[in-house]
């Protein structure tokens, strides 16, 4: 499988020279490719969202709203309440937007590791083969193996309902794909003498994979990378829904866990239970496009203009 | 089949055995050292302090660590799971109840959400390039982006409390009585209550088929056979059924046990929001509640026929395409 | 070119690192603490950060919300609050086994028929008996309150032990080791096209959702079978094991018990036609001619004995506690039997002849018997066909999914449904689609929101919806074994400035009563009158405390009386 321009072989002297070429590729797709621009675009909107949220409201997320003595519950949407309000009176709208913060802390911490994790897992157990291969690959079949999602909520069971908690749980199993992907392409460079080349050259092991295996898998960890990002969001609106989420954040899973057992629905209150699950749609569909634009990257016959 | 073959194939079920036994301990060792004592589930205001010693005598919890990790070796070996706490009977006969439930459910949105995701990724890798193309890929997208249960209770919400089309909950109608599982199968009853939560996890995955699909017909119209065919002056239509369709299906058809180990992982929500008595809704319950026998038992179920369906991917990947040895991994 | 907009890129990229993550990290609440500048003796005496645990607001967000009112209420005595959420389950665990860690918690005393009678609730919540290990956990010691309580136990003439309930009701206003917060009102719906109204009966402290409703509603139409939800699944079908509430609905209609809880709160005669107390520590009791087993067998007096002797022995824990207090039965002929008590107890008809299920000898015997010298006990056998004396049969169970009983038709009292059928529903708004589209027409487990019920009977004119006042009760307690909270007049002050009514309104919505008593308001005999409400009042609060010695640090933090300083650490 061809990466762009980023497959020469390794020239002596060079260290970064292998990174700058990896990001200029990376940054050229998302200039040219229309999804991953366009799930640029919803990430840096949301971005936005979340940095300014004291601008665009007045409220405070877990603020009830009295006006004198009357409770400001279930208010559909106006002008004071662009989304209306709970059924405990607090201001939809505000949920929402503070509601960005831990959404987009999440899927980007949580991407991160498992792009992390995933990558130096793959490069390991593809550059040095053998027992400490199968090892790890053993050990990625245990993290598929183990139900995700229930796995997840003993963890939180265990570790106490916290956003950093389902992050870690997360970290702990989502790495497997990241990693058997890397390891095959990193054995396809072994194969295209890439590592012998290196070896020949005097690069140490660590320099090797630091410096010219790694920008080479760079476009795998950022497509998993970014699939992340929709799992962790994902997750964290499941955890919550079933009732073990963070209740010290409002996150849109939060809100909409908060809404279900209000019985916004069977209330007529479109305008609680809907508006959090676009939120979510739009942050998860901005990381499958971005991943798409890297996949063409990959697989470049299918890019076409 | 060749010698190295089985061979192969030995290997990875040994394999796939120490995988399971991994998984068993890190579940066992996860449970028993979770902080809490496991009866607080069970405080009633006239327990003793003889009556909570004798529980846990009966839960076995007053053994050594070890002990007990040997018991539940030893009982699982044997086949069965032990004794639920919560329930008071057998794990093993509490996961049976639940188990049909759940493959119904769960096989019958893979094969369903397949069908419809490979006819549709087809399509959309024969308007390629077209608006079609982006809108449906968006539309695919957006779908699989949504959470399971926020689709879910919204379907429930139009097609069940508005529109009355489809009932609210189980699995069916309140008193109905089956005399086997076939004609309970067959039913419209149990169709209709089947069909909502079976729409909204179709709905979910049908993602992963579809593009898949679609990049694969993508790859095979390239190859030089279907070049040749359509300088032949064969119509369209045939080489894209007859000849793109059909070699792109073959990795798309291996997914289709990865998708379905995948699936049995995160439904848990979907029977929530239908009342579905399945595996998942035991296993959280299970959990909460701190009863070990059962959430070891139904974990342990779950992560087997997951284990098993990633191996019965790489012998059926394997078989299919002769091009890939034995020897290489 | 190709240089520049690499630099660009990775310039970008380290910006979108920066911006992204910095911010959001930090306004994840990471606030930093305001140093403390007060004196060195006075940053001694500064109260500890308290704890308050509670429910996560997905499994009970009336308690949640109530938790962060009083929080908020609880700082304007300068005070640090944190609320702190846990499942019900570690919580539970938490509080019952961990009694010298925490500081305060939320919690709640269910309503059982069987809680008519306050003895319950006034002797294990209160006396010192059961302080180390059982429902006192909050250290409560007083032993004026300890003879009070036994008192009323052993006082079978109703005036003397209703003034003795009071007393103790009164003790406990006045030490506050609760902030009683309310009586909810439990909320059941029925469809009154299918039930006829008249035949619901709303049972004082318990609501429409009874025996007696179950046993005698009438169907209207074609729809014979009463379908009922509930939302977790049932555990067991057991008469000798008190597993889920929603389990205890099922095993009163199957199973027959000598007395039952009227309407009214009050015991009335059901198996037995009539009793008659001969002195306070015997009773004779004459067994209703007639009654059969399920299976067609007559029940006799020996199954009587039986069902009472069994939980005697080790195999039924959680009878024994019921049935501890029985010396004697004897057979004085087939249909009486005398019962002696090793002490008076005035609430034996409710809480022991009205709890106790009458199973069949010829049944039980055996299994009991299979259990000897295993560790095992009764609760973890399940008949696979329950046989009982009651008004319902047993007819089927899917389980995780419904349960299905048929009336009685040789019943004494036999039912007038066909079928009682309790659908498993985890979907709360499932469970009011239901109801609207006629898959349920008796809402039986509602823990919503009482408005959105209330809006979908205005709207559909078939719901008929019905509040009752709940014998149970919401409360905090306070754990007196960890200052601050062993000094009366702190708690005294805490329940002032907690905004109970604020609490009742938005917590509650309005549904249910502000409770000032361990006897909910529902139980109108024995409720004490004019007991101190403890209105909120933050100036009042803080003029008891400084009257109590405490003072506030120029910061407002509230310290200890001068001589006191803290010796604990924040709870765990």
């Amino acid at each position: 499988m061809r990466s762009g321009s980023v497959d020469a072989l390794p020239r002596p002297g060079q260290t970064w020279g292998g990174w700058r070429r990896a990001a200029g590729t990376l940054w050229s797709v998302l200039q040219h490719d229309r999804f991953a621009f366009a799930g640029i675009c919803i990430y840096a909107l949301f971005v936005l969202i979340a940095l300014s949220a004291p601008l665009l409201t007045p409220y405070d997320p877990q603020q009830t709203i009295m006006s004198g003595d009357a409770l400001m519950a279930n208010r559909p949407p106006s002008r004071a309440y662009p989304l209306g309000t709970t059924n405990v009176g607090r201001d939809i709208f505000a949920q929402l937007v503070y509601g960005a913060r831990p959404a987009l802390a999440v899927g980007f911490v949580a991407a991160f590791f498992v792009a992390l994790i995933g990558t130096s897992v793959g490069i390991v157990a593809g550059y040095y083969g053998g027992w400490l291969d199968a090892v790890l690959m053993r050990l990625a079949d245990v993290a598929f193996g183990i139900p995700y999602l229930p796995f997840v909520i003993v963890l939180i069971a265990f570790l106490g309902p916290s956003l950093w908690n389902i992050v870690l749980t997360m970290a702990l199993l989502l790495w497997k794909d990241t990693a058997r992907v890397v390891r095959a392409q990193v054995l396809t460079l072994r194969e295209r003498g890439f590592v012998e080349a290196a070896r020949v050259l005097g690069s140490s092991p660590r320099r090797l994979m630091l410096v010219h295996l790694a920008p080479n898998v760079l476009p795998i960890a950022l497509l998993y990378g970014s699939l992340a990002v929709g799992w962790a969001i994902l997750t964290e609106a499941s955890v919550s829904f079933l009732g073990f989420g963070d209740p010290a954040r409002i996150s849109w899973g939060y809100m909409l866990q908060d809404a279900y057992i209000s019985q916004a629905l069977s209330g007529g209150a479109y305008n609680w239970f809907i508006p959090p699950g676009v939120c979510i749609m739009l942050v998860v569909m901005a990381g499958y496009f971005i991943s798409r634009g890297y996949e063409e990257l990959l697989f470049p016959r299918l890019r076409r203009r | 089949m060749t010698r190295s073959s089985t061979r192969w194939i030995a290997q990875r079920l040994a394999q796939m055995l120490l995988v399971l036994w991994v998984v068993a301990t890190l579940l066992f060792l996860i449970f028993r050292l979770m902080p809490g004592n496991p009866l607080a589930a069970y405080i009633d205001p006239n327990f003793t302090v003889d009556q909570q010693q004798a529980l846990i005598h009966e839960f076995g919890l007053d053994l050594p660590l070890w002990q007990q990790y040997l018991i539940f070796l030893r009982a699982s070996a044997a086949g069965s799971m032990g004794q639920s706490f919560f329930y008071h009977a057998p794990v093993a006969q509490l996961v049976w109840e639940a188990l049909p439930n759940t493959l119904i459910l769960v096989l019958g949105a893979v094969i369903i959400a397949f069908l419809i995701g490979a006819t549709a990724g087809a399509f959309l890798a024969w308007k390629r390039g077209t608006a079609v193309e982006t809108a449906g890929i968006s539309l695919a997208l957006a779908v699989r982006a949504a959470p399971e249960f926020w689709v879910g209770m919204i379907l429930l919400a139009v097609f069940s409390f508005s529109l009355r089309w489809f009932p609210t909950s189980g699995t069916a109608s309140p008193g109905a009585q089956y005399v086997s599982l076939w004609q309970q199968l067959t039913s419209p009853d149990f169709l209709r209550h089947l069909a909502l939560p079976l729409v909204t996890l179709v709905l979910y995955l049908q993602g992963l088929p579809l593009l898949l699909m679609r990049s694969n017909m993508l790859d095979v119209m390239e190859e030089e056979f279907i070049v040749m065919a359509r300088m032949k002056g064969l119509p369209e239509g045939r080489i894209l059924l007859r000849h793109a369709a059909r070699n792109a299906l073959l990795p798309v058809v291996t997914a289709f046990a990865l998708v379905v180990g995948y699936s049995l992982q995160g439904y848990v929500v979907v029977e929530n929001v239908f009342s579905w008595p399945g595996l998942g809704r035991l296993l959280v319950k299970a959990v909460a509640a701190k009863d070990y026998p059962l959430a070891q038992g139904a974990f342990l179920l779950i992560a087997a026929l997951a284990i098993f369906m990633n191996l019965a991917a790489d012998l059926f990947y394997t078989w299919l395409d002769p091009r890939v040895s034995y020897a290489k991994r | 070119m190709q240089k520049r907009s690499v630099v660009h890129g990775l310039a970008f990229l380290a910006l979108g690192a920066l911006i992204t993550f910095v911010p959001i990290l930090a306004s994840m609440g990471f606030a930093a603490g305001a140093p403390v500048t007060a004196t060195q003796a006075q940053a001694g005496r500064q109260v500890r950060e308290l704890v308050l645990v509670t429910w996560p607001q997905a499994q009970d967000p009336q308690q949640y919300e109530a938790a962060r009112i009083a929080a908020e209420g609880m700082r304007r005595l300068g005070l640090r609050v944190t609320v702190r959420t846990m499942p019900w389950e570690q919580l539970a665990d938490y509080i019952w086994y961990s009694r010298q860690k925490w500081d305060m918690t939320t919690w709640q005393m269910v309503g059982r028929p069987e809680r008519s009678d306050p003895d319950e609730l006034l002797v294990n919540l209160f006396s010192s008996s059961t302080a180390k290990d059982g429902y006192n956990f909050i250290g409560f010691i007083d032993p004026r309150y300890d003879e009070i309580a036994q008192g009323q136990r052993e006082a079978t003439d109703p005036t003397t032990r209703k003034k003795l309930i009071v007393q103790a009701q009164e003790i406990i206003a006045g030490a506050q080791p609760y902030t009683f917060l309310v009586n909810p009102k439990s909320i059941y719906a029925f469809n009154n096209q299918v039930w006829d109204p008249a035949t619901i009966v709303e049972q004082k402290g318990i609501g429409i959702k009874n025996f007696w409703t179950f046993d005698g509603a009438a169907p209207k139409g074609a729809q014979k079978d009463m379908v009922l939800n509930a939302q977790d699944p049932v555990q067991a079908i057991n008469p000798l094991y008190i597993s889920g509430k929603v389990d205890s609905w099922i095993t009163e209609l199957i199973w027959d018990r000598l007395v039952r809880i009227g309407p009214d709160g009050l015991p009335r005669p059901w198996a037995a036609s009539a009793y008659k107390w001969l002195n306070p520590t015997t009773i004779d009791v004459t067994l209703r001619p007639g009654m059969r087993w399920h299976d067609g067998t007559p029940v006799t007096a020996d199954d009587v004995i039986f069902s009472f002797v069994a939980p005697k022995g080790g195999k039924v824990p959680m009878y024994r506690p019921f049935v501890a207090n029985i010396a004697d039965i004897t057979k004085l002929n087939p249909t009486t039997l005398r019962f002696t008590l090793a002490k008076p107890s005035a609430a034996f008809l409710t809480s022991t002849l009205g709890k106790i299920n009458l199973v069949p000898q010829h049944v039980w015997a055996p299994m009991l018997q299979s259990l000897e010298g295993k560790k095992e006990n009764a609760e973890s056998l399940q008949e696979k066909a329950p046989v009982g004396s009651g008004p319902f049969k047993f007819a089927g169970w899917t389980r995780g999914q419904e349960v299905v009983l048929e009336a009685n038709p040789e019943h004494w009292a036999a039912p007038k449904l066909h079928r009682w059928i309790l659908r498993t529903v985890s979907n709360v708004e499932a469970a009011l689609g239901g109801l609207r589209n006629g898959e349920i027409n008796f809402l039986s487990d509602y823990l919503g929101d009482p408005a959105v019920l209330a809006r979908l009977s205005s709207q559909d004119p078939r719901i008929t919806v019905i509040a009752s006042t709940d014998i149970g009760m919401q409360f905090i307690a306070y754990n007196e074994r960890r200052p601050p909270f062993n000094d009366t007049d702190f708690r005294r002050a805490l329940s002032m400035v907690i905004d109970r009514n604020m609490i009742r309104l938005v917590a509650y919505k309005g549904y249910g009563v502000l409770a000032d008593s361990p006897v909910s308001q529902a139980l109108e005999f024995w409720h004490a009158p004019n007991l101190p409400q403890y209105a909120y009042n933050v100036a009042a609060a803080r003029d008891l405390l400084k009257k109590a010695g405490y003072e506030w640090d120029p910061q407002g933090h509230l310290l200890y009386p001068a001589s006191q300083t803290e010796t604990l650490e924040v709870a765990r």
